[in-house]
């Protein structure tokens, strides 16, 4: 029989794509349950204060009504059981405009959402903290030890003496994930064990915190999620109202359905926080960075902290003899900011590389070479070797395939008809990690026909698991991918890793190679032979006739990686018009080189990458999440005061991957891309809308007020 | 200028690729997977890529369909209760619905037919884009009590039995999504566009609307505003682009994974 | 959403006795505001008479009365059959590009003609019931003045609102001088000219429009005109596409040689009602269409605005968009 041949690193379609494109791919409110209640979740109508009281009279007795949840007749839980933002009806406290008050249950739908309306509330209200700008300078040092001032060298010193620098504050708004499906809960008890039909990016941690939460062990929790209707963070940490599905449908002793309005995605499952970016850079005249100093000020919420970091970009891209980086942090009334798409880098590198273009134009350098200029051997952070490093041919490579030679160096160079046209260039960078993971794999054989099954509790919100999976196992199996069956996204599997922070690919993929390849050793051994050409499982399974055989690995990234700092980086380019009168902006071409060593599927890693500018085009034009400071509550509470980016927002979107072999990062030498593709993108547009029109925009959104 | 140009096989190419792979000639044919790529995977698979990826087909398409009986409610449950008729995908159905209630959850709620999603429910995103009396609608703001005697086309009802509608099988090569949520609002809002497309209908990209009607070929800045309805997050814009241009088109539109 | 009884309309006659008999009972034809509104809980209608059937939605060429040789677009007519209609293309470009520059083509083949004048505000604090609004709650006070007012209006608000008009379509009738022919619970017909259906917010914000309860818009009429060579509508956004204007213009000019004959301009974005640029058609007529012509007309328009804390930037883009709409006028559709 002739070899198998490999499919990792080929651009087969997504595995799931024809449940998807026929409809039947299951979502958490797809799953088809018996006698349904459904539940709406009542939210605060201030940001602080305390409730008085909940006149639920009407809403009882409205038709169809079966129960009303508040804090008053809520189930006691366990508040610190690692669910986010709190809100799960334990006191009358409230913390924030739009904190989960009550859950109303009812027959249907429409009866819920009728009766949610009829319940008024008395509140003793205090005045809430929400206005950025006025609190910005009470904010404090962060609890976070990671999140610690950051000091080598003397900036101070290398700052004054410098003749070339930049000190200029750059601002990025409060931004929602808005991922298309809201998230949404199916709660189903037996007994007291509950299964909770639910999107999770972290099928384990989702979990284990819910277990916390509702006082149960793990085990009585199970956590079903085959498909992720999108996430970027929002689905990670999961929010109140998972265990409030649980709850309710407890409290009606039936199946109820919780999904979360449109409009209350804004409170109800974290944020992009703001923040408030302070760069100074300076430079000798040729263009060797002596200081990169970067400040960041934001705000958490106001009983819990989390902050994302701004700062790391300017850890570990260029090389400096001196350098701070900091964070100041105010809590204030508004739901716990969460990981978003590129958590810090995105909004980090945007500060980093405007400064960085704006240093290179005061020293008449091209930003190019600025940066080959400073490119850092060693991490400079810990001078820890890198793993691989692609950024000067991400540069390079991309600068050709651009036509970065037809950029002019003045802006307002460059008119076509009634629009200014600018080039952008920035960089970026997202650590790659491996992170423990177990998974069971399953031969069959039937004759010749060997099939296999792969079990894990990994996740897929489109970032093309299924796909690799099966590519992998596949590959190390000695199959076709038709005989791999991959299962994951449910709590009952070998655990997993989640898929966030880009851990996913090199987590999962990692865990079924190892799986793969011990249990064709295990095969080996049981045949007792020795072999010169070692064969497949596939092979063995037929030649020694076993009819199943199964093994299970707990993989964990290989010891060494901690001797190198690992990263994917890469290189963007933006081609921008801004019309002239209107100052309406749109990106024309866009291009990411990307080192992010092996691509297991080039179709679904361009897709990733792509799927990373789009994100990164919005914020850098179209996304902000505006709070009325009067009363805390979000005036863009919905898709169209919210403008994600539209099919016509975007141009033309290129990806090329270098072709990176990183033999110290994990045995695949895979490092993740659902990151870096967001990264540097608003740079890469920030600057070329300055190259296109010599206005320096330091304050996202740029919309076209802006660039007037 | 963002238009890949579909590389056009040579008969030497077909020929080899019939010598090579009869059974899978008509696949190749309509996949525009970039030339040498494709020789290069050719030699290494041998045809088993293509094969498999229908053998995965195979499995979704016959799994089971959760479509069941229409869900009945208690009588106690219905307010204003209207009684409708409506045929969808082909099958005629009659209910009595909330007067609330809308054609959204009437499909999913009562119907089974959970491919339409709800991802806004205030008429911003398109997901739950269904096709009525041959026209794209929201169906999150259309009233099922309004749709008595109406012929609805959702998602669940374009594959022909085993068989992928084409737009299905473009978005499925042009990898047009990537979660997957808003892609049934996404192809039935394709699907009617080329339609729109053929009676001549303009669009606010068009440059001159003044020009008569008749069928229209559309740019790739014609398709992008027309599918501008229908938000994806994931950003799989360019992909959904290349898809609903190759349908639209009628020929292959290339695919380009370029490495360095 | 509250509770409401469905009635599907046999006739217009019953379908707005209908209405008359119950001050709570609202129209339902595309719904596509309507029920957004519903859900939101900001409409609440105890009865909807779905008149969506109804055979009202003919375009057809005006062959007498005050608009003879214009066109009639039926009130029921679908927004996309409006922009597509060979006569509307052909005759009314402007209002083709306004109509296909709102919503998305799915709201476009819900929406009626009559719905999208019906249009409400999007002001958020209009949309949300937990917030002060002066349109939603006559009283209770208007949350856009003193706070996030970055899309709002600029001229005609009043201390009671300052909520922007949202409808595209709209704009273009205002600058067409479009009739809008309503029917009553009497029997009466009443052509309403479109500046007198559109009203600024002054004491009573509730009342976006003259409409009164119980009238039902049966058809828009436009007049005949020579606009055809020389319109635009030029909409600025947040975004490039499915988003509320900044700042619109619907421009349409007659130039006999170089000089201008007529001028017609109409704005969205900037005011409680679609906003005729009466100042600035009164400089550009007979003059030469140049820039420093159309500069000079913007100028005098936008010399009267009265931005909020948040939107003064509309000010000087309003201006610009005049300028840019008239010579995309101009070069048909060229800047």
């Amino acid at each position: 029989m002739k070899d198998i041949p490999k499919v990792t690193g080929t651009p087969i379609n997504r595995i799931d794509g024809i449940a998807k494109v026929t409809g039947k791919a299951p979502y958490s409110m797809d799953h088809p349950v018996k006698n349904p209640a459904y539940a709406i979740l009542i939210k605060s109508t201030i940001a602080s204060g305390k409730i008085q009281e909940i006149d639920a009279t009407a809403a009882e007795k409205a038709p169809g009504v079966i129960a009303i949840i508040t804090h008053q007749n809520a189930p006691k839980l366990n508040v610190k059981g690692g669910l986010r933002g709190g809100a799960l009806l334990q006191s009358p406290e409230i913390e924030f405009f739009g904190q989960h008050i009550g859950i109303v249950v009812a027959e249907t739908f429409e009866q819920a959402r009728y009766a949610s309306r009829l319940i008024t509330v008395t509140y003793d209200k205090k005045e809430p903290k929400v206005d950025f700008d006025n609190l910005a300078d009470q904010a404090r040092l962060p609890k976070d030890k990671e999140k610690a001032d950051a000091r080598r060298g003397d900036v101070q010193k290398a700052l004054s003496q410098a003749t070339y620098k930049v000190e200029e504050v750059y601002e990025t708004p409060i931004e929602h994930h808005h991922p298309m499906e809201p998230h949404a809960t199916i709660a189903e008890w037996n007994g007291d064990h509950v299964t909770l039909y639910n999107s999770a990016q972290i099928v384990n941690g989702a979990q284990t915190a819910t277990a916390a939460t509702l006082n149960l062990k793990p085990e009585q929790v199970r956590i079903v999620s085959p498909y992720i209707g999108g996430g970027f963070g929002s689905k990670g940490g999961q929010w109140a109202n998972l265990a409030l599905a649980a709850v309710a449908a407890k409290y009606v002793n039936r199946p109820v359905k919780l999904a979360l309005t449109r409009q209350q995605m804004v409170n109800s499952v974290g944020l992009r926080q703001h923040n408030r970016q302070k760069i100074s850079l300076a430079a000798t005249a040729d263009g060797k960075l002596t200081a990169l100093v970067h400040e960041t000020t934001t705000h958490c919420a106001i009983n819990d902290e989390f902050i994302e970091p701004c700062g790391d970009c300017s850890k570990v891209m260029y090389d400096t003899p001196n350098s701070l980086i900091t964070y100041r942090v105010v809590p204030m009334n508004l739901i716990l900011p969460t990981y978003t798409r590129g958590p810090g880098k995105s909004t980090g590198s945007f500060a980093l590389e405007s400064a960085m273009d704006e240093l290179a134009y005061k020293l008449k350098m091209d930003p190019i070479a600025f940066r080959i200029k400073n490119e850092p051997d060693r991490d400079p952070s810990n001078g820890k070797p890198w793993s691989s490093r692609a950024m000067v041919q991400c540069l390079q490579e991309g600068a050709k395939a651009f036509g970065w030679e037809n950029r002019k160096f003045e802006p307002r160079q460059n008119q076509q008809g009634n629009y200014w046209v600018g080039y952008g260039v920035a960089a970026g960078t997202y650590p790659a990690h491996q992170r423990p993971t177990s998974a069971l794999v399953k031969l069959k054989r039937t004759g010749d026909h060997v099939a296999a099954t792969v079990e894990l509790a990994a996740a897929d919100l489109g970032t093309g698991t299924y796909t690799i999976l099966t590519q992998t196992a596949a590959d190390a199996l000695g199959l076709p991918i038709q005989n791999v069956n991959v299962i994951i996204g449910d709590s009952d599997l070998p655990p997993a890793a989640g898929a966030v922070g880009s851990v996913g690919a090199a987590s999962y993929a990692n865990a079924v190679n190892d799986a793969c390849v011990k249990l064709t050793q295990e095969l080996v051994t049981k045949s007792g032979k020795q072999f010169f050409v070692r064969p497949t499982a596939a092979q063995l399974m037929r030649s020694e006739k076993i009819t199943d055989f199964q093994t299970r690995v707990d993989s964990k990234p290989p010891e060494r990686a901690e001797d190198y700092s690992s990263h994917s980086f890469n290189a963007n380019f933006a081609e921008v018009a801004v019309n002239k009168s209107t100052g309406m902006i749109r990106v024309n071409r866009f291009l990411a080189v990307t080192g992010a060593g092996t691509i297991l599927n080039p179709k679904t890693a361009r897709s990733q990458i792509i799927g990373g500018n789009v994100w990164g085009i919005g914020m850098a034009l179209t996304e902000e999440s505006v709070v009325d400071p009067r009363w805390g509550n979000f005036v863009t509470r919905s898709l169209a005061d919210y403008h994600v980016p539209t099919n016509l927002d975007i141009g033309q979107l290129d990806a090329i991957f270098i072709n990176e072999k990183d033999e110290h990062v994990n045995t695949l030498g895979v490092k993740g891309i659902g990151e870096v593709g967001i990264v540097a993108v608003a740079a890469a547009v920030a600057n070329a809308v300055f190259n296109a029109t010599g206005k320096r925009v330091r304050e996202l959104p740029i919309t076209p007020d802006k660039v007037l | 200028m963002d238009e890949h140009e579909s590389p056009e096989l040579t008969e030497e190419e077909k020929q080899l690729f019939a010598d090579l792979m009869p059974d899978d000639l008509a696949e190749i044919m309509n996949t525009g997977v970039n030339r040498r790529h494709f020789l290069k995977l050719l030699t290494l698979a041998g045809g088993g890529i293509l094969a498999a990826q229908s053998a995965v087909a195979e499995r979704v398409l016959t799994r089971p369909s959760r479509e069941t009986l229409p869900v009945e409610l208690a009588p106690s449950s219905l307010e204003n209760g209207v009684d409708i008729g409506l045929k969808v995908n082909g099958k005629a159905h009659k209910l009595t619905i909330d007067s609330r209630m809308t054609l959204l959850d009437t499909l999913r709620e009562r119907l089974n037919l959970t491919g339409s999603k709800k991802g806004c429910d205030h008429g911003q995103c398109g997901a739950c884009t269904v096709i009525v009396n041959g026209s794209r609608v929201l169906s999150c703001l259309t009233l099922a009590a309004s749709c008595e005697g109406k012929t609805v086309q959702t998602i669940e009802g374009l594959a022909q039995g085993n068989r992928l509608h084409p737009m299905q099988e473009a978005f499925l090569k042009h990898d047009g999504f990537q979660c997957g949520f808003c892609t049934p609002g996404q192809i039935c809002s394709a699907v009617a566009l080329l339609d729109e497309a053929k009676k001549g209908h303009t669009s606010y990209v068009t440059g001159n609307v003044r020009q008569p009607g008749g069928p229209v070929k559309l740019s790739n800045e014609e398709i992008r505003e027309r599918m501008s309805g229908n938000i994806c997050r994931c950003g799989a814009y360019p992909n959904i682009v290349a898809a609903i241009q190759e349908v639209h088109s009628g020929k292959p539109v290339e695919q380009v994974f370029r490495s360095a | 959403m509250r509770a409401f009884t469905y009635t599907r309309a046999k006739d217009a006659t019953s379908a707005i006795k209908l209405l008359a008999e119950n001050p709570n009972a609202k129209f339902l034809a595309g719904g596509t505001n309507l029920l957004d509104l519903m859900k939101e809980d900001v409409e609440r209608p105890n009865a909807l008479i779905d008149i969506s059937e109804l055979d009202l939605s003919e375009i057809k060429p005006i062959i007498n009365g005050a608009n003879q040789g214009g066109i009639s677009l039926g009130g029921l007519g679908k927004n996309t059959d409006s922009a597509n209609h060979l006569l509307v293309r052909q005759h009314y470009p402007l209002l083709s590009q306004a109509i296909l520059a709102g919503a998305s083509g799915q709201i476009r083949n819900m929406a009626t003609n009559g719905g999208n004048l019906l249009q409400r505000t999007r002001c958020p604090y209009f949309y949300e019931v937990a917030m002060p609004c002066n349109k939603r709650e006559p009283g209770t006070g208007c949350g856009a003045r003193e706070g996030i007012n970055r899309m709002h209006a600029i001229f005609g608000w009043s201390e009671h609102c300052v909520a922007v008009y949202p409808s595209d379509m709209a704009v273009a009738l205002t600058a067409l001088d479009a009739t809008v022919i309503v029917r009553s619970a009497n029997g009466q017909q009443r052509s309403i000219p479109i500046a007198d259906f559109y009203r600024l917010p002054g004491n009573e914000p509730e009342k976006d429009t003259n409409l009164m309860h119980g009238e039902l818009i049966t058809a828009i009429e436009l007049p005949k005109n020579r606009f055809a060579e020389q319109s635009y509508y030029l909409k600025v956004r947040d975004r490039a596409s499915y988003a509320f204007a900044l700042v619109s213009v619907a421009a349409a000019l007659e130039i006999e040689g170089n000089t201008i004959k007529q001028a017609r301009i109409a704005m969205g974005g900037v005011a409680h009602k679609p906003w005729r640029a009466l100042k600035a058609e009164q400089i550009l007529v007979g003059k030469e269409a140049t820039e420093a012509t159309f500069k000079r007309a913007a100028n005098a328009e936008m010399a009267d605005a009265k931005p909020l804390t948040h939107n003064a930037f509309k000010v000087e883009l309003g201006n610009r968009s005049i300028v840019l709409a008239l010579q995309m006028a101009v070069n048909g559709g060229k800047a």
